[in-house]
């Protein structure tokens, strides 16, 4: 619907001040009837990656009622779902109660948070333009948007042209009677100007920034850019996690301090060695101090899932266990919020960020000067022969350690092929990263499940208080275990299938067409592993 | 999507005012409608003020979809579109005769047309006619005006007749009964007998009303400009009565 009436726009224009409904009525031959403005205060709710927006939506509030619609551009379009909320304003997908209000949410916030991003008053008109036989052939909302407390002036004006099917040469010609007026086809509409009144602008998030890399720039040269393209999205996450909107500002927090950690070991030589650790000390100290937030939030994540593996007449006994879990990450988050306002955590940051503002400042090492490139290629080609190397000795014997530290690899690989995709020519880098990120998924759950069972085992060893005594708690926690070995074992053969995939036929035709090098002398380079 | 079909074989009995009110009491309870004008007189497109529809080869049913559905046109109340008359569909016949499954081709035609719509209302020519058997072959129901008088009784029973000659499902046919005058002692005796005689007669009536034949000038449904009169109410029951069944595979 437009603000106010269903149907889709066709012309979107801005409008100047002094261009009213009533002066477009003069310019038509035909009758044109204006309706009574209608004013109404909409808030506007994404979340932080805009998954709403970017997904072709937008969800709207109009005092208690919440409404999520189409987005046509910057106007709001064909109403998908409503729901009145009367309590709390609603952050998740799952606190609207209206299932298909849950749906349509769902894919689009993911577990992220909603946040308002911005808030307006608008002045809806609509004007019905009809022929000569009195037939309405073309509808026109005009929206006028308020700043909050101005209501004299609006921010901007614009005018929704709305055909009626079977009379699209009508409603361009009241375009043309617009145009003549002098509304501007600008793509822009009501939604854009309540965000720019709120300061926002929709943008695309990504965890993987364009560094512009090439590969005859110094390796330090690189791995500086690169890292300067991490280090603001680690800060842009810090800042927002005392809010605890959602869970995924500290998951990227952590992955993005963990990338940045093992750009330098992966790049190792090309800041002097000393330089390195100390900076993947403070790396991973940032890190640890979040470690037990981010295992509580992990297995709070999963409480749907855990309860649904139980059969009903247990799922009572893990209610409390999770009660506990809601109890210490509440501890934990008023620590780790405490801390990232500390003086001390600001240093550290500020360090980080310094560490490559200016790779002059660091003394000479052994890679720092050797092309990117060829180094880079070298590295990604070694780390998936030893990967190679591994998956050859794997089979069902062997211990989840083993398999652990093929996950590591993997990730070390992953790391290396994000960072220097920029230099692979074409598309060729797309089809090894998805074998690898399948291959990934599945170590990724195997080792979750390994996880669970450890974190569920050590909640029953440390047990205490009421929770602890509930009588259904032993069945349930041992329930759980099994399953989750069940299914840890299962993930045995997926990722022996996985590797065949990956280690063999196409992708490491792919791996050595690419990233094999010929050899030849040149620079030392160091180990990198 | 059902198709609800306005017939008659005798003219003047309420047959378009059905079709058009009807159109409108579908789109009032949040479905999508197409009206499709097949009377070559064009009087349901004209309450609605659109244009008579532009010609448009028909050779076979993929051109006619073509043509139909580039003369589709957004009526003044969201939610109800129509596609207006033309007088070439006088030709109808003559097509329908050239084809191949002749008795069962505008079923093919209405597939092609009706994806975006709930509901498609035909507003039929009053005759009996090649394009009036398939019409019968496409309609999950064909509702019939009556006006409760010997005459009426009597075209009413022939085409009860022709549906059973032609082996068509006399299940389909909604009789019921149409500019009624309740002072009337003939209607009041008709209407007391005919229900019993056909199973499928509904229980909804529509009174004789000068508020309907005020759609002429109004150019639009009673039911949009006079919502809360007995005729508008009386259509709006007739629209549940058939509706209410089909709801679940809405």
């Amino acid at each position: 619907m437009g603000i106010l009436d269903e149907s889709s726009v066709a012309g979107q224009f801005v409008m100047p001040e002094v261009a009213t409904p009533g002066l477009l009525a003069e310019a038509w031959a035909g009758g044109v009837e204006v309706a009574g403005a209608r004013t109404l205060v909409v808030t506007l709710w994404d979340t932080f990656e805009w998954g709403i927006w970017h997904g072709g939506h937008v969800l709207l509030s109009v005092g208690a009622s919440f409404r999520l619609c189409r987005r046509e551009g910057g106007w709001i379009g064909a109403e998908v779902s409503g729901e009145e909320i009367s309590g709390p304003k609603p952050r998740m997908a799952r606190d609207f109660s209206n299932p298909a209000m849950r749906e349509a949410l769902g894919p689009m916030l993911g577990l992220r948070g909603l946040a308002a991003v911005g808030s307006a008053r608008l002045r809806s008109r609509h004007a019905e333009f009809r022929n000569a036989a009195g037939k309405i052939v073309c509808r026109v909302e005009w929206v006028d948007v308020f700043r909050h407390g101005r209501e004299a002036d609006p921010v901007a004006s614009f005018a929704g042209v709305r055909p009626l099917r079977g009379y699209e040469h009508d409603a361009e010609a009241v375009a043309e009677v617009i145009r003549a007026n002098g509304g501007s086809s600008t793509g822009q509409g009501p939604l854009d100007a309540i965000l720019r009144v709120a300061g926002h602008i929709p943008r695309v998030y990504t965890l993987r920034p364009v560094a512009g890399l090439e590969a005859g720039m110094s390796a330090r040269s690189a791995v500086c850019r690169i890292a300067r393209g991490i280090f603001p999205i680690i800060v842009e996450n810090e800042r927002r996690i005392p809010d605890d909107l959602d869970t995924e500002f500290l998951h990227d927090y952590r992955i993005c301090l963990r990338k940045l950690r093992s750009l330098l070991s992966l790049m190792k030589g090309v800041f002097p060695d000393e330089a390195t650790e100390g900076l993947r000390g403070v790396l991973g100290a940032l890190a640890r101090e979040t470690n037990r937030l981010r295992d509580l939030d992990v297995c709070l994540l999963a409480r749907e899932e855990y309860t649904e593996l139980l059969p009903p007449v247990l799922r009572e006994g893990v209610g409390g266990m999770f009660g506990d879990y809601e109890m210490e990450r509440a501890a934990q988050f008023k620590k780790v919020a405490s801390r990232l306002r500390s003086s001390a955590h600001r240093q550290r940051m500020e360090s980080v960020g310094a560490f490559f503002e200016n790779e002059a400042d660091h003394g000479p090492s052994e890679g720092a000067d050797v092309p990117v490139g060829p180094l880079a290629f070298r590295r990604i080609y070694r780390r998936y022969r030893k990967i190679r190397g591994i998956a050859d000795t794997l089979g069902v014997e062997t211990p989840d350690e083993a398999v652990h530290a093929l996950r590591i690899e993997c990730k070390k690989l992953r790391y290396l092929m994000e960072f220097f995709s920029e230099l692979v020519p074409g598309n060729e880098a797309d089809a090894m990263e998805k074998a690898l990120r399948r291959l990934q998924n599945r170590l990724g759950q195997f080792n979750d499940y390994s996880v669970q069972q450890r974190s569920l085992i050590a909640y029953w060893k440390n047990r205490k208080g009421r929770a602890a005594e509930a009588p259904g708690l032993p069945l349930a926690v041992g329930g759980l275990i099994s399953v989750l070995y069940q299914r840890q074992q299962e993930q045995r053969g997926e990722i022996q299938e996985g590797l065949d995939g990956f280690c063999s036929g196409a992708t490491a035709a792919a791996f050595k067409r690419v990233f094999k090098l010929p050899v030849q002398s040149g620079p030392a380079e160091g180990s990198g592993s | 999507m059902k198709v609800i079909s306005a017939y008659s074989i005798k003219g003047g009995v309420g047959k378009t005012a059905l079709a058009v009110n009807l159109a409108y009491a579908v789109r009032e309870r949040g479905l999508r409608a197409l009206l499709i004008d097949l009377d070559p007189q064009g009087a349901a497109a004209f309450y609605f003020r659109v244009d008579s529809a532009e010609r448009f080869k028909m050779s076979d049913a993929r051109s006619m979809v073509d043509g139909l559905r580039r003369n589709i046109r957004e009526s003044d109340f969201p939610g109800l579109d129509i596609i207006p008359s033309n007088l070439a569909y006088r030709h109808f016949d003559i097509l329908l005769h050239s084809m191949e499954k002749r008795r069962k081709q505008l079923r093919t035609v209405l597939e092609g047309l009706t994806a975006d719509y709930d509901v498609v209302l035909m507003d039929c020519p009053p005759n009996i006619t090649l394009l009036s058997e398939n019409v019968f072959r496409a309609s999950d129901a064909i509702l019939v005006p009556v006006i409760p008088t010997v005459l009426s009784q009597r075209t009413f029973e022939q085409l009860v007749g022709f549906f059973r000659d032609k082996d068509l499902p006399c299940g389909i046919l909604r009789p019921f009964f149409s500019m009624v005058q309740g002072r009337s002692a003939l209607h009041r005796r008709i209407m007391a007998e005919l229900p019993a005689a056909h199973d499928g007669f509904l229980k909804s009536s529509i009174p004789f009303s000068a508020e309907v034949e005020r759609m002429g000038v109004q150019r639009m449904p009673l039911l949009a400009y006079s919502r809360k009169s007995t005729a508008a109410t009386a259509y709006r029951l007739l629209c549940e009565e058939i509706l209410t069944p089909w709801e679940p595979a809405h």
